[in-house]
């Protein structure tokens, strides 16, 4: 069997948002949410780390290229420069770091294989971040 | 799917290393530089495991998080010397010890469950302390 390893590669995007939860008035929201009501944004860092067997033949978990392209395609494109209130992943769902990493999650997973994907990591600045990984087997 | 939200907060002490039970040659000795009086500027990270809620999105109240790392280690340690701290009395002030030390502050104190204590020294010395004391 060939030894695992794990490759982490690094992303970006500035995406707006605001916790707004539709079903609650806005002074209900206010009370819970305060100044995070108020539309703002971030510059989002996002760790994509991808885990399995190294390659024989090409020494590599995966092909970091391939992970930029399918991440680049699959998130980075979507939410940079977005409103991340107006995707419908976050239809129902207020876009806290809690569940922007989950949606990252759910985009990614199908594309990279939930058992390959071994962890993503959204930091909404460089005092936060959220960890997301699947069950363990 | 398994979710963790970590916050790093950051202060700055002083300490030196030294077991009290050990005199001044001895300690020399053992913990070299670190024997003498220095300080660092450190970062803590906090890490609570839990689901976003299904309403709020939020699987901790943030707030609530930063008011007990503060009330319980922040305002006890930042320019602070260590060993004159007196939640931290009889410890050794190791990144490992105050990583051990500051989970024992917070497990009590913090919103949702606490999976992660990390105590960065430097920017190459970073220790973790999980729990248990097997």
């Amino acid at each position: 069997m060939s030894p695992h390893a794990s490759s982490t590669r690094r992303f970006g995007f500035s995406a707006g948002h605001r916790y707004w939860v539709e079903a609650w008035t806005p002074a209900e929201n206010e009370r819970v949410f305060g100044r995070l009501t108020v539309p703002h944004g971030h510059n989002y860092t996002l760790d994509v780390t991808v885990r399995g067997p190294i390659d024989p033949q090409t020494g590599m978990v995966i092909d970091l290229a391939e992970l930029k392209r399918i991440v680049t395609e699959t998130v980075v494109e979507r939410f940079d420069h977005a409103d991340l209130n107006a995707d419908p992943l976050f239809r129902g769902r207020v876009p806290t770091t809690e569940n922007v990493a989950v949606a990252v999650w759910e985009l990614l997973a199908p594309k990279l294989g939930a058992d390959r994907l071994a962890r993503v990591r959204v930091w909404e600045d460089p005092t936060l971040y959220v960890d997301v990984r699947g069950e363990p087997q | 799917m398994m979710l963790e939200l970590t916050r790093v907060y950051h202060f700055s002490a002083g300490h030196r290393l030294a077991n009290p039970a050990l005199g001044l040659e001895a300690n020399a000795a053992l913990y070299g530089d670190c024997h003498r009086p220095h300080g660092h500027n450190y970062y803590l990270e906090v890490t609570v495991a839990g689901r976003p809620d299904p309403v709020t999105g939020m699987s901790v109240d943030l707030g609530r998080l930063d008011d007990a790392v503060r009330a319980r280690v922040l305002a006890q340690v930042d320019h602070h010397t260590l060993e004159g701290v007196p939640a931290l009395a009889g410890v050794i002030t190791t990144g490992e010890g105050l990583a051990r030390a500051f989970w024992r502050l917070l497990a009590p104190a913090v919103p949702g469950t606490l999976r992660r204590v990390t105590v960065v020294e430097t920017a190459k010395n970073r220790f973790q302390y999980e729990g248990g004391e097997g």
